[in-house]
Parts: structure tokens; C-alpha cells; sequence
């Protein structure tokens, strides 16, 4: 860096902490609502990529998993594991529902918290739409026992030994397992037979999960399903993980796309501005650069490189304030569920280059018609 | 290229600013030499066209006709990004407001114009920087930033970073007139030493009366021309020297005082004892 450009820089410090300010505020901005969008697609699309099931197959009109109004009767389903193709299938219950987490203390019901759950029945000898990942208690639940996400422990205060009230049934809570999170809901986790029971969906199913066997493009499989059975769709898991993430952040995405460009804005209009006026304010002494002899190039890298340097602290603290505060938020507000990955870090720091490099062009475009025989004036 | 052994040789040198009737001619065929060793002072009334004389002798500005040569480079004939080349090997300029970088202590005010050639950029720039500002005084003051400098030596860390690259030529602009009597006294005997001592021509635009002592000669530029038959005295009120010859005048004490102009001959006449005895 040049030894003018880093005296300019530092010798004014209360313009620099305003503009580091201004790009660290923005990246930060940046850095929340990327690092937002990735927990929130990681959270809604994760479960589906997880649950070891190759291709989903719903009633005709499903288009994803949580939307999950998909009817499919079961009669002729044991035809599906006829095919040579498929090693394994099995039915699937999901039914997004408000149920009720209870807190049990001495046997005594001690809270009562509604939530938003994904009730979810699936076969444990197969464990297709099963939980995850065991974090704590049963590995599989029993009759009148539900898995609960982390997620609902985390946010509802109960665990192993409390009660769920779901489908108009108290269900004591066995095991905890992580990976169910959507989020807006949470998983709870049942055996096939009670919830077919418990929603009255006996010979009925929502999904069927299908595993394929081994050298079996799932795509070719999930491609025939709807021209061998009437009334069905199929998906990849990719796929269906895609409509799924589609279902929630589709929405979501341009909002955030706009307040990514709003925040960019922020940056870029503080950084600019006092790189801008810094610029002014040094006019004379550009001016006299000019005038013994220096070329508009060297100004101009001048006037660049004070913006890079002022990007480069921004993105540093802007990045860290990223890092610290998102785990933090995320303890606070369960809904705050958030993933810092380093390509999009890059993404962001790119970004502040690139706010650099705009917030530096105004300024050099005025040294540029600065006059050099202007500071024979006294 | 370098023309009868001067150093700055400008030739029938004509500026012309605007069009039509709006055109205004800053210099009408001027001719000038400065040579090596020689201090010149361009002395003339305000609007005379010395800045436009300076910023063409300095690379700065291109005339509108004539030539101008430099340390043997062609300076209105050379494309216009061969100029700072020429204004930062070639050139050292000392202004009348010094001019120094704020931010940069003395020491690095210096160091920064140095050329690669020069070492710029390295230790030995530095090293050289240091010895230049040592050589005018200035040892004590490497580390200082302009703001804790006095104006005189302000001027003379101005004085070092024209140095810098060991130019052929230094073109002063007012180097006194934000000094006081002592302190640009010093600058004026520095000027003339650089220019005897380093083989520097040094050409001087001012006002400044006290200049004459250290002038190896004194040209008279007036409405874009100059001028060998002008008589001078000097405003007893504002020091400012000027051409007699139209100029406002009071008699007192049996001698002829002249003015710049009158605001300064009315000053003179409320308190003629004041200025009268001081210029005798």
C-alpha cells in the first residue's frame, strides 16, 4: 500500500471509523441474511436429502414435503417391491398438525405449549422418513411413545420423559434426534401403525419411500413410477428436497434479494460518500501531486487503494460480527437458524471489492479534471 | 538540446485564453533565458501574466505559440503524459503557500517525490531525503508534520522536496510572502545559494521587494510582455514593488512616494510619519 494512501487513510480516524462503519454494517447485513437463507435451506431441504430414501412417491398434485396432502392408498402398493429395480419400500405418514408440548414433573402435567409439528409416522425396520440422528434416548419409539426434533427441545423446554399431544393423543416422549427441523415446524417422530391409527389412514399412506437397488439411476425409477400406476407422481430426493426448499424459501428469496441489495446500498452510499469527501478535502493536495510531477494513474490508485483498505477492515469486522453474533441470535431466537459457509463469505467479500471499487470511482473521475496549476493560488 | 547553455530557453512565447472578443492575451511573445548558477525575479503588478509565465516554464501549462525548452526537453512539442516527467525530474517547485502534504512528516513530504532513479520508494531515497533536509537545517525536524513546523520551515522543507531529484531548474512562486522579514530573508539567501552552490538555475516570481538582494537579475513583466525601461520603487505601505510610470503618488518631505494603488496611498496619507520614516 502506498505510504500516502495509508497516512491519508489512518490520519483521519473519525472519518475512517465512519466509513469502515458504514461497509462493516452492510457486510454484516450481507453476511446475516446469506448465512439466514443457507440455515433456513440446509434446515427445510435437509431432512428429505437425509432420510436414506431414493425416490418419494405421492398422490397426484403433491409437490413437496411439507405441503404433505398427499393421499395414497395402499392395496396394491406391495406390487411396488415386485420390481426389480427397487430393494425396498415403505409407507410413509406425514401430516403437518398443532399439537402440544406437555412438561412432566412428578407425574404431573407442569406447562403446556402449543407448537407447530410435523407428525410423521414411519416403519422402523426400515427407517425411511425415520429420525436422523439420535441425539439422546430411544433409537426407535414404541406404541404410545413419539421421537421428538432437538429443535422442539430446545424451544419448548421438554425432553425424554415429558409428553406430546398430537392427533388427540398424549404420546411420552422417548428420544430426541436431531436433523427434523423445518423451522416454521418441527418433527415428532411416531411408528407407522400409530399414526395410520391415529389419523385413520389405515391402507393409506401419504409417501411411499422407495430405496433402489444398488447401480439404479433413481431418476429412470421415480421417471416410470407414474406410467405403471395411475394418480401418482414421483420425485428424486434431490428433487423433491428442491420443491420442498422451493415451497418455503421461494417466497422468502426476492424479499431477501432485496434487502441483500438494500444492504449493499447502505455500504456502498457511507463508504462513498466519505471516501468521496475525503477526496475533496485533499483536492489542493492532489492538485500539488499533479503539479511536481506525479500521473493521474498514481492518484488514482491512491484514491483505490484508500477504498480497498477501507473494504478489506469492513469486511474483516463485518465478517467476524457475522461469525460471532449468529450463534448467539441462534440461542436467543430459535427461528434464527443460520449457516456461515465460507463460499459465501467469499461471495460477500467479493461483493465489498466490488462496493470498493464503485466507491472509489466517483472521487477519481473529480482528481482526473483536477487543475494543477491551481495551487499556485494562495 | 539544451540552448546556449540555458537551462530554461523560452522563444517568442505566446498564451492566449478564450476566443473571439472574450480572448485574453496572458503573454505576448515573451522570450527568457535562466542558465546555471543565476537567480532570476520576474517582478511586475498583479495580472501581469507571471503565474501563466510560471505554469509554462514549469510544464505545467502548454502556450499557445512559441517554444519552451526545458533541461534540453521540448516541452510544447511533447505529448501531454510526458509532462509530469518532466515537472518531477527536471523541475523543483516552491510555493508560496509550501504546499507540504499534511498527513506526511517532513522527511517523507521529500522522500515522496523521489524518482525510482532517485531511490524513491527504497532506504536509500530516505537517506537521501534525510541528507537533503540535514543540509538546510532541517535534522531536527525529519519526524515533524507540517502542522508543528513554523512557516519558514515549512518553506524550507519546500525548498528540500524541490531538491529532491536534483533538478535543473527551480521555479519559485512567492517563496516570502507568508514569512516574516527574517525568516524570508533565509529562504531568499538559500534560493541563491542552491542556484551558486549546486549549479541550479532559479527563477523567482514575486512581489517582494528584499527578493532584489539575492537577484542575479530582475525582469519586468507587464500586460503579458517584458519590459527593460521600467523604472521601479517600492509601496512604502504594502512593500509591493512597482513601476512608477502611471503609478499614484505623494510628495512628502521632498520625496516622491508611490502606490500600488489607492487603498495604500490613503493609508499613507493618515499616517505619513509611519511609513514615511520607515522607508527612509
Amino acid at each position: 500500500m502506498l505510504l500516502l494512501a495509508r497516512k491519508n487513510l489512518f490520519s483521519e480516524r473519525i472519518r475512517l471509523i465512519i466509513s469502515v462503519g458504514g461497509v462493516a454494517l452492510s457486510v454484516f447485513l450481507i453476511g446475516v441474511l446469506l448465512s439466514l437463507y443457507r440455515g433456513w435451506d440446509e434446515k427445510v431441504g435437509g431432512f428429505v436429502e437425509d432420510s436414506d430414501v431414493d425416490v418419494w412417491v405421492g398422490s397426484e398434485g403433491t409437490n413437496d414435503f411439507l405441503a404433505a396432502a398427499s393421499l395414497l392408498p395402499l392395496e396394491n402398493a406391495d406390487e411396488v417391491g415386485e420390481q426389480p429395480e427397487i430393494d425396498e419400500w415403505s409407507a410413509i405418514v406425514v401430516r403437518p398438525m398443532q399439537g402440544l408440548a406437555v412438561k412432566i414433573d412428578d407425574g404431573e402435567d407442569t406447562s403446556e405449549q402449543e407448537m407447530d409439528i410435523h407428525f410423521i409416522g414411519y416403519d422402523p425396520a426400515t427407517n425411511m422418513s425415520g429420525p436422523i440422528k439420535i441425539e439422546e434416548g430411544a433409537e426407535e419409539p414404541g406404541e404410545g411413545e413419539v421421537i421428538i426434533d432437538q429443535a422442539i427441545k430446545d424451544r419448548y423446554g421438554i425432553g425424554v420423559g415429558d409428553e406430546v399431544e398430537a392427533a388427540g393423543r398424549r404420546l411420552t416422549v422417548v428420544g430426541v434426534a436431531s436433523g427434523g427441523d423445518f423451522v416454521a415446524s418441527q418433527s415428532v417422530f411416531v411408528t407407522l401403525a400409530e399414526a395410520q391409527d391415529l389419523l385413520r389412514m389405515e391402507e393409506a399412506a401419504t409417501f411411499i419411500g422407495i430405496r433402489v437397488t444398488d447401480g439404479t439411476d433413481p431418476q429412470e425409477v421415480a421417471d416410470e413410477i407414474p406410467l405403471q400406476a395411475a394418480g401418482v407422481v414421483a420425485f428424486t430426493s434431490d428433487e423433491f428436497a428442491e420443491r420442498t426448499r422451493e415451497r418455503i424459501l421461494g417466497n422468502v428469496l426476492p424479499i431477501l434479494t432485496m434487502v441483500l441489495g438494500l444492504a449493499f446500498i447502505v455500504g456502498l452510499a457511507v463508504s462513498g460518500l466519505t471516501i468521496y469527501t475525503a477526496t475533496v478535502e485533499k483536492a489542493r493536495e492532489y492538485g500539488i501531486l499533479k503539479a511536481v510531477g506525479f500521473k493521474n494513474s498514481y492518484l488514482y490508485r491512491l484514491v483505490f487503494e484508500q477504498s480497498l483498505a477501507t473494504g478489506a477492515i469492513g469486511f474483516l469486522i463485518g465478517a467476524g460480527l457475522t461469525i460471532l453474533f449468529s450463534p448467539i441470535a441462534g440461542a436467543q431466537v430459535p427461528q434464527f437458524v443460520t449457516l456461515v459457509r465460507w463460499q459465501d463469505m467469499v461471495f460477500v467479500l467479493l461483493a465489498t471489492v466490488f462496493m470498493s471499487l464503485i466507491a472509489g470511482y466517483v472521487p477519481v473521475r473529480r482528481l482526473a479534471s483536477i487543475d494543477p496549476t491551481s495551487v499556485f493560488k494562495a | 538540446m539544451s540552448v546556449n547553455g540555458a537551462i530554461l530557453h523560452m522563444e517568442k512565447v505566446t498564451k492566449t485564453y478564450g476566443s473571439g472578443d472574450a480572448m485574453v492575451t496572458a503573454l505576448q511573445e515573451v522570450d527568457f533565458e535562466a542558465r546555471p548558477g543565476e537567480v532570476v525575479v520576474i517582478m511586475g503588478p498583479s495580472g501581469a501574466g507571471k503565474t501563466t509565465f510560471l505554469t509554462i516554464a514549469g510544464a505545467l501549462t502548454k502556450p499557445t505559440a512559441g517554444s519552451v525548452i526545458v533541461s534540453g526537453n521540448d516541452i510544447v512539442n511533447m505529448g501531454e503524459k510526458g509532462l509530469p516527467d518532466v515537472r518531477r525530474d527536471k523541475i523543483g517547485f516552491v510555493f508560496q503557500s509550501f504546499n507540504l502534504l499534511e498527513s506526511l512528516t517532513s522527511l517523507e513530504n521529500v522522500a515522496l517525490v523521489m524518482t525510482p532513479a532517485r531511490g524513491g520508494g527504497t532506504k536509500a531515497g530516505r537517506d537521501r531525503a534525510r541528507e537533503i533536509l540535514t543540509m538546510l537545517g532541517l535534522s531536527h525536524r525529519l519526524n515533524s508534520l507540517p502542522k508543528q513546523l513554523s512557516g519558514g520551515e515549512k518553506q524550507r522543507v519546500a525548498i528540500a522536496r524541490a531538491l529532491a531529484n536534483n533538478p535543473d531548474l527551480i521555479l519559485a512562486d512567492e517563496p516570502t510572502a507568508n514569512l516574516d522579514s527574517a525568516r524570508g530573508r533565509e529562504v531568499m539567501f538559500l534560493l541563491k545559494q542552491i542556484a551558486a552552490e549546486m549549479g541550479k538555475a532559479v527563477v523567482i516570481v514575486s512581489h517582494d521587494h528584499r527578493i532584489r538582494e539575492v537577484a542575479s537579475r530582475i525582469v519586468w513583466l507587464e500586460d503579458g510582455t517584458f519590459r527593460s525601461d521600467v523604472m521601479t520603487a517600492r509601496d512604502p505601505v504594502c512593500s509591493r514593488v512597482i513601476e512608477i510610470q502611471g503609478a499614484p503618488t505623494v510628495e512628502y518631505e521632498a520625496t516622491a512616494f508611490y502606490f500600488c494603488g489607492d487603498n495604500c496611498q490613503k493609508l499613507f496619507e493618515l499616517e505619513p510619519v509611519r511609513y514615511g520614516s520607515k522607508t527612509a
